[in-house]
């Protein structure tokens, strides 16, 4: 059999390739719709008699427009075979090959059938007038027929991963289109996206993924150099893959399930096809694109992206990526050249430390073994207080069994622990996409991403730190130009740190950008009303204005240094989770901003304290200081309450026993402990009794019959059994959002 | 007197009692019974960590086992004569339906429990009329026995009262 001349070998690819395409958005129910695979049939009909193909083909095509022309129940889903078979079909030809068997579940192949003539008149060719490669996008069903909700959702979390990979390493790629590891990786990681479509039965975007993993996998065998066209397409490529899963994702949760989106899947499909088409164009690095310079490959921390693909963590099914489905398309060799066999991507080489294998774990379980662990410390030192006196033997054994739980605790919450790293991510995008947007340069440097929290931490912080990276990116940074001019370099550089201190896990965004004007900022808190014009404020407080509610609106931003917008929002979501924020900016230098955050939700170090022989728990973190004041500190203003000096300002005292209803509280407060608590920018005084101590503490929901009814933020475990209520302590500073900025006279 | 048959509850009120086991326990002097299938445990009574902000009858909360449970005074919420606590004062740990789906723990100090009554459907009386003077939005029936006249209560209906939001009786119906 020869093999068909070059010219129509190319011809019948890419018309296979459309056809394919038609199939991705072929409408079952809706047979009238099929005119355009009923226009491009005859076309490889024509191609395979100008190239004298095998016989086969030829009755295959026959076969296919016999189905069209008399549409039958099942055509789709015999094209859907059909392709797959085409593919396989042509491939052998170029390499003069055995054709593969016909699919046996569908009607035999039948030259004899004879097509029906491609006039216009044909019944199926009056259905769509536009063919869809024309149309900017294509309304998609996110949902296939028959979706399992667990199957599904395992595909989502699956595909958010990989996404996340890919993007990781398409950005590194800008940098150096040929780095053959990241080449691999995003290559395999759009390769098991393909996998998972097809198990799924997700047709298209089992098509599209099938495209742009044609495409790495030319640049992977070096056939072609990733240009800026590619990345681009590539990355619109994700950014589909990521609406359709994230429309999944909300149809899962049951909110208008059914909804067709609209998804520029044609104009990406085609242009990778034009650049798969166009003469290769090997070799010529780019230029990185002008603006950005993402995660340069010198920063030792940025070469996240080559980490291989979650491929060790089982896929949705457990078959195996391709298998499962005869919709699966062919392996990649085909559509790129005629190579022999394209080997299926080896498993990656991975450092030892990840390659020990994970397990899916449901969190609400993880949740459950931690309250169990947490309760198991807890019993475990009354034990030992119970036990505290005499018996040798037992005091020993209990010291054993006090190591065990300790590590066993440990364990149990370093399985909740995540790297930040994903939060990380997204950021190099982001910073892309703003400096290409703004005609900017900037350099984006990542440290410490492998610093671990619980996952739910990251959840919160997620948010925040996009607004804190694109208010940088977008207001803090310079114009090239301008940086210039104030003797600074043209790119400008944000740097996110994130490492471990004292308990805590702190993130940093900073900038050398143009910094904060202390003055600057008072002037306009004064002019919004925040504080009154005569406050006595440091740099420290004036600073933290800017995350007052109200500071800022979207159209001061680029006036006052570019930030406000948003910080109170930020900042609230910091305090949910019992973090703070802190701001350091030096004009014309640049800003710092350090988040701390609790290691974990569960657990919070905190201060106790009794009140009338009631014991409170305090947040640590909302503690700024405490002392027992003396009298002179103390002064009573008419319709204010009580005052009490705290280094030359004088804050409202609020008596916690008063406030609480609990007798029997000290009433003198020159005998009792003032505890000076901060939520951002305010600052209040609690008076209690004394200090017992410091003690971390696992928290515990009150339940729901106290919920919104109480002071409390929730409830621990003391060290003698008995039930802490832990203060909510941001309402309770925020009585007075007002009155913390009282002069002192 | 003849048999019970079930009935359909008013609209308003707790669910009318089953045959069945019964805890029974004395708050104040009279005996009251709980189906004993909401009952979770009995323990000794512990030190009580009052939440403020909160209704009398809710006296705060324990430390179970680690877990954190709110601790009701039915003896307040029904407005019987309290006592101070003596040796035999315990607390009945029961559960009940939680609002978002599944169960939460739910406690009551009471004077002292009693026994555990096998309860037929000859021995339970629909809840009487008492015009007013008590509230019998958490009375489900009266059990006849040998020993006295025991109130039967529906705690899920008790909770329901304390919940974040007043949510009328809730529909535990059986048929």
């Amino acid at each position: 059999m020869p093999p068909p001349p070059e010219p129509a070998s190319d011809a019948v690819r890419s018309l296979l390739r459309r056809i394919g395409l038609e199939l991705a958005f072929l409408d079952a129910t809706a047979p009238a719709a099929a005119g355009t695979l009923a226009e491009l049939l005859p076309s490889l009909d024509e191609t395979f008699a100008g190239a004298s193909a095998p016989a086969d083909l030829v009755a295959a095509v026959a076969t296919a427009r016999s189905w069209l022309a008399l549409p039958s129940a099942d055509f789709a889903s015999r094209l859907g075979q059909w392709h797959p078979w085409m593919e396989e079909a042509v491939t052998a030809w170029e390499r003069s090959g055995v054709l593969p068997d016909w699919p046996a579940d569908l009607p035999p192949l039948s030259a004899q059938t004879s097509p029906p003539p491609p006039a216009a008149g044909s019944p199926v060719t009056t259905g769509r007038t536009a063919p869809a490669r024309e149309l900017p996008t294509q309304d998609v069903t996110v949902l296939p027929a028959g979706w399992e909700p667990e199957l599904m959702r395992l595909f989502c979390a699956e595909a958010a991963e990989l996404l996340q990979d890919i993007e990781q390493g398409v950005l590194v790629l800008e940098t150096a289109p040929t780095d053959a590891e990241t080449l691999a990786t995003v290559f395999r990681a759009f390769h098991t996206l393909k996998g998972n479509a097809a198990v799924m039965k997700l047709v298209v975007l089992q098509r599209l993924t099938h495209e742009l993993e044609s495409l790495l996998d030319a640049a992977r065998r070096g056939s072609r150099v990733l240009d800026r066209d590619a990345i681009d397409a590539v990355l619109s490529g994700a950014d589909i893959v990521a609406q359709y899963v994230a429309e999944a994702n909300s149809q899962l949760d049951g909110r208008e399930t059914g909804r067709t989106i609209p998804l520029a899947l044609p104009a990406v499909i085609d242009r990778v096809h034009a650049i798969l088409s166009s003469p290769a164009a090997a070799a010529a690095p780019l230029a990185p694109p002008p603006g950005t310079v993402p995660l340069p490959a010198t920063t030792p921390r940025a070469s996240v992206a080559v980490l291989p693909p979650p491929a060790s963590t089982p896929t949705p099914v457990n078959t195996g990526p391709d298998s499962g489905s005869r919709l699966s398309p062919p392996e990649p060799s085909a559509a790129a050249a005629p190579v022999p066999a394209a080997p299926v991507p080896a498993a990656p080489a991975r450092p030892a430390a990840l390659s020990t294998g994970s397990v899916r774990v449901d969190t609400t379980r993880l949740d459950g073994l931690l309250d169990l662990v947490g309760e198991l410390v807890i019993a475990q030192s009354m034990v030992v207080q119970a036990a505290a006196s005499g018996d040798e033997h037992l005091t020993r054994s209990l010291a054993q069994l006090r190591g065990i739980t300790t590590d066993l605790q440990r364990t149990a919450m370093a399985m909740r622990m995540v790297p930040i790293r994903g939060a990380f991510q997204k950021m190099g995008r982001l910073v892309r996409d703003v400096a290409v947007q703004l005609g900017k340069e900037i350099r984006l440097i990542v440290e410490g991403e492998e610093t671990e929290l619980d996952r739910t931490v990251i959840e919160e912080i997620s948010d925040p730190l996009v607004h804190m990276v694109r208010n940088a990116a977008d207001h803090a940074i310079e114009p090239p130009d301008v940086r210039e001019a104030a003797g600074k370099p043209r790119t400008g550089t944000i740097t996110l740190r994130a490492f471990h201190q004292g308990g805590f896990v702190i993130v940093q965004v900073s900038d050398d950008g143009r910094g904060l004007d202390p003055a600057r900022i008072r002037a306009k808190a004064v002019e919004r009303g925040i504080v009154p014009a005569d406050a006595v404020l440091d740099t420290r407080d004036t600073l933290e204005l800017i995350f007052a509610p109200g500071f800022s609106t979207a159209e001061q931003i680029s006036d006052l240094s570019g930030r406000g917008v948003g910080l109170d929002v930020v900042q609230r979501n910091v305090e949910r989770i019992r973090g703070k924020v802190e701001v350091e900016s030096a004009p014309g230098a640049g800003t710092m901003f350090t988040i701390f955050m609790p290691l974990t939700l569960a657990i919070i170090e905190g201060l106790v304290v009794s009140v009338g022989g009631q014991r409170f728990v305090i947040p640590t973190l909302a503690v700024r200081e405490s002392f027992r004041p003396k009298a002179e500190a103390l002064a009573t203003v008419h319709g204010r309450g009580e005052l009490v000096a705290v280094r030359g300002q004088r804050l409202p005292m609020m008596r916690l026993g008063q406030h609480l209803g609990i007798e029997g509280a000290q009433a003198d407060p020159t005998r009792g402990i003032v505890v000076v608590l901060e939520a951002g920018n305010d600052r209040r005084c609690i008076l209690v009794d004394e200090l017992v101590g410091k003690q971390e503490v696992v928290i515990k929901p009150l339940g729901e019959m106290f919920t919104g009814r109480t002071p409390f933020a929730g409830a621990a475990i003391l060290g003698d059994g008995r039930v802490g209520l832990i203060l909510d302590t941001i309402p309770l500073v925020r009585l007075s959002r007002r009155s913390h900025t009282e002069t002192a006279a | 007197m003849t048999a019970i048959t079930p009935t359909i509850p008013p609209a308003h009120g707790p669910a009318s009692a089953q045959p069945g086991k019964y805890l029974t326990f004395v708050l104040s002097s009279q005996v009251y019974g709980v189906p004993v299938l909401a009952v979770r445990e009995i323990i000794r009574l512990c030190p009580i960590t009052p939440v403020a902000n909160m209704p009398p009858h809710v006296r705060g909360v324990i430390n179970l086992r680690g877990r954190v449970i709110p601790v009701v005074d039915l003896r307040v919420q029904f407005g019987l004569f309290v006592g101070p606590d003596h040796d035999r004062t315990c607390i009945v740990v029961a559960q009940v339906a939680a609002t978002a789906g599944g169960v939460r723990p739910y406690a009551v100090v009471v004077d002292g429990v009693e026994e555990v009554v096998t309860l037929a459907v000859a021995d339970i009386a629909p809840p009487p009329d008492f015009g007013g003077a008590v509230d019998t939005r958490f009375i489900t029936g009266l059990a006849r026995r040998d020993v006295g006249v025991s109130t039967l209560i529906d705690l899920e209906a008790v909770a329901a009262a304390d919940g974040p939001s007043e949510k009328s009786a809730p529909s535990s119906l059986s048929p």
